[in-house]
């Protein structure tokens, strides 16, 4: 964390010390509550998805029942547990939202645009994730349930997961053009571009409703994995871009100033 | 702009390199269904896309120089030909599915629509772009040259992402 | 400048009184200060707050909803069957079935489902007027009330699905047993687990009131520590998909239902009435000053 200039108490040493002051003291307290928020909970969900529940990389829509039935059981404790632990977690999306929010707040774009994309993201949360998690911890209860129902509980997880589509599409474009337009610099352009292409990861995951097997099928190449490396650039790029814009953040209306050191390399 | 060409560059060439893997599996089905293309459609469809390149850089080139009215019909020329693209690939897409040649047909014909369906979304992204190079020209109050590039830079990686696609696809046998 | 936003001399007019460090003004409250300017009103130095608080403008009767709304929701709550002896998730198919299909219940699931469908969005008025509160925290951001709002909107929603399923589950009572379980299963996990937005209200209001640091602050520390304690009384609901395992977390178990529900109605109740007590205190202060 940055110095605060003219914030005026020096800041003592070690991490407990160091916590406290920016608790009384740090005008910024709130931004980087938010990001601290964001951090967590990205490497939650990285660590119970892929570790805990080990529904990420998913699993095979092409498998036959008693192989799905086979996944469940295996997953009968991490699936309840890893889940449980989004289930709680989940309010940290809203910071997370509120973060990106009040960046677009900070440009000089109409507040529209932030109030647009809170609104589209605070909703996404419900059908994109935790239906997909409420339908999986609903189908590792039962091992003893028709596997037919069982089937149906692991369609509708996965393609609840992908079909949100449609709510990242429009709100990553809105955050696009937001900082096409913005004059106050709070993020570089290049950033745009990669809101660009997070949205046509969204527009490339629609054929996993076609498909139950090859790239096209909810764990393609296509539609998942060149989707997640896109999805992980793009997440780490805008966590960094964020701690950057909180790093520069003077509360101020107008262009948002440049971090003390690239003001020196430029200067 | 750059980083876009770079986003996208990347972007694009992991489709086109699973695209590839995909086709060195099943080789027979690929050579049997591209023979099912009328390669005439992908040849016209080049040559307009590289022709409304030629004459977005005249505008770009117009533009540098002053030449404002120029390059408004540079512009102009450039937008006319990016519709024939359009009216040209929603006319073969139209024949392919009345002949029964669907998205789900078989895995060659999914990449077929799959590329040539992200390339015609990024072209009309491409008429948006036009639009607001067209927005620049028009008044001297504004005529920011960056835009201007930027605009014609999006253009160009269109139309060479499209000459990819005709290799890959109609071509490359 | 953002296009409609006040010049800095409006935005000092607008300002409340206080030490200059912790008077920030929020964006959202500039935008409606210069947008009520703009339409004539006037910004006359007696109103205290950001936002001019008319006699009739209808903050009480949004406070007075929750009483009403406590008693809809708690006559549904007795009405619903499967609440008063909450339904144990280890009853099997047929057992579930039984219980939609008995004549004495059906009625009585349906019609309570539809009351709270109609009624789930009900706590969202008094949800509002405590975000409208944290703006006047003193805070330089936004951002908590934006996080509290955020979570506003996906709890009802949540709530709203469990609803769906178990009117689905009831709606053809004569269906395949394991359907009938499979909806109720979706019902009872949805309503059991999804805390997640609960817990997010309280730690979010929690962290704005530890936050905001005047002379008179909005809402007292002690209320910050009971929203924390209602925020880690709902957490072990999460874990209900091990319900059939350990009792305590079962969908009818001590922690998943009773401890969680009845945190979320003392939340209510208390909330309620800081909350009221905020209103009628500020409200007298400023009929005081208009006086």
């Amino acid at each position: 964390m940055s110095a605060i200039t003219g914030a005026g108490s020096a800041r003592p040493g070690g991490l407990l010390e160091r916590i406290a002051w920016h608790w009384r003291h740090d005008p910024k307290l709130e931004l980087w509550l938010a990001l601290a928020a964001m951090v967590l909970f990205y490497n939650l969900y990285g660590i119970v998805f892929f570790l805990v529940a080990n529904a990420q990389p998913p699993p095979d829509p092409a498998w036959e029942l008693p192989r799905v039935q086979q996944w469940f059981n295996d997953n009968h404790y991490g699936l309840p547990i890893g889940f449980g632990i989004i289930f709680i977690v989940t309010f940290l999306t809203a910071a997370c939202n509120a973060l990106i929010a009040y960046s677009m707040r900070r440009m000089s774009v109409s507040p529209a645009f932030a109030y647009a994309y809170f609104i589209i993201y605070s909703f996404s949360a419900i059908p994109g994730m935790l239906l997909t998690c409420i339908a999986l911890v609903v189908g590792a209860m039962r091992p003893d349930r028709d596997p037919e129902l069982i089937l149906w509980l692991y369609d509708l997880a996965f393609m609840a997961f992908d079909g949100t589509m449609g709510v990242f599409l429009v709100g990553t474009t809105i955050w696009m053009v937001a900082i096409l337009l913005d004059k106050n610099r709070v993020f570089p352009k290049w950033f745009a571009y990669l809101n660009l292409c997070n949205a046509m990861t969204e527009v490339v995951v629609a054929p996993a409703w076609l498909f139950t097997d090859g790239v096209f099928a909810w764990d393609g190449a296509i539609t998942w994995w060149i989707d997640m490396i896109v999805f992980v650039v793009y997440t780490g790029c805008f966590i960094t871009l964020l701690r950057q814009m909180i790093l520069r953040e003077d509360f101020g209306s107008g262009p948002l100033p440049e971090l003390p050191a690239a003001q020196a390399a430029t200067s | 702009m750059w980083a876009l060409v770079l986003f996208e560059g990347m972007l694009f060439t992991l489709y086109f390199a699973v695209y590839m893997v995909c086709r060195v599996q099943s080789p027979e089905l690929f050579l049997d269904s591209q023979a099912l293309l009328d390669p005439r459609w992908g040849v016209l469809n080049t040559l307009v896309m590289l022709t409304s390149s030629w004459s977005i850089a005249r505008c770009v080139q117009a533009s540098r120089e002053g030449a404002y009215e120029q390059a408004l019909r540079n512009l102009a020329l450039t937008f006319f030909f990016g519709l024939v693209f359009v009216v040209l690939k929603v006319a073969e897409w139209s024949a392919e599915i009345r002949q029964g040649l669907t998205f789900t047909t078989n895995e060659f014909f999914s990449f077929y629509y799959f590329l040539t369906a992200i390339h015609f979304i990024h072209l009309l992204v491409g008429f948006a772009v036009l639009g607001i190079v067209a927005y620049q020209l028009r008044s001297p109050a504004r005529r920011s040259q960056q835009i201007v590039e930027t605009g014609a830079t999006y253009w160009h990686l269109v139309d060479f992402l499209w000459v990819i696609i005709f290799a890959l696809l109609y071509v490359m046998r | 400048m953002p296009a409609g936003a006040p010049d800095s001399a409006m935005i000092r007019r607008l300002a409340r009184p206080g030490p200059p460090e912790v008077c920030e003004i929020h964006y959202f409250v500039i935008i409606l200060g210069a947008g009520r300017a703009a339409a004539g009103h006037d910004t006359a130095p007696q109103s205290r707050g950001p936002l001019r608080m008319d006699k009739t403008d209808g903050e009480l009767i949004l406070l007075w909803s929750v009483p009403g709304l406590l008693a809809i929701w708690g006559a549904c709550f007795l009405l619903f069957p499967g609440f008063v002896q909450p339904m144990s998730p280890a009853l099997t198919a047929d057992e579930v079935a039984a219980f939609y299909r008995d004549p004495d219940n059906l009625a009585r699931i349906r019609y309570s489902m539809i009351l709270f469908n109609w009624f789930s969005v009900g706590l969202v008025p008094i949800l509002a007027l405590i975000a409208m509160h944290m703006r006047r925290m003193a805070h330089r951001t936004p951002i908590l009330s934006y996080s509290f709002l955020g979570c506003v909107a996906g709890a009802p929603t949540l709530f709203l699905l469990a609803n769906l399923f178990w009117l689905l589950a009831a709606y053809r009572p004569e269906r395949d047993p394991a359907l009938i379980q499979m909806f109720n299963d979706m019902a009872w996990v949805t309503f059991t687990s999804q805390v997640g937005f609960l817990v997010g209200q309280g730690v979010f209001l929690a962290l704005a009131i530890y936050l905001d640091r005047q002379a008179r602050p909005v809402f007292r520390p002690w209320v910050g520590h009971f929203n924390l304690a209602v925020a880690a009384a709902l957490l072990p609901a999460a874990f209900v998909g091990l319900g059939l395992e350990y009792e305590a977390l079962a969908w009818n178990g001590l922690l998943a239902f009773w401890v969680k529900n009845l945190a979320i109605a003392a939340w209510i109740a208390v909330m309620g009435l800081v909350l009221g007590q905020a209103i009628y205190t500020r409200r007298r202060a400023e009929a005081g000053l208009t006086a």
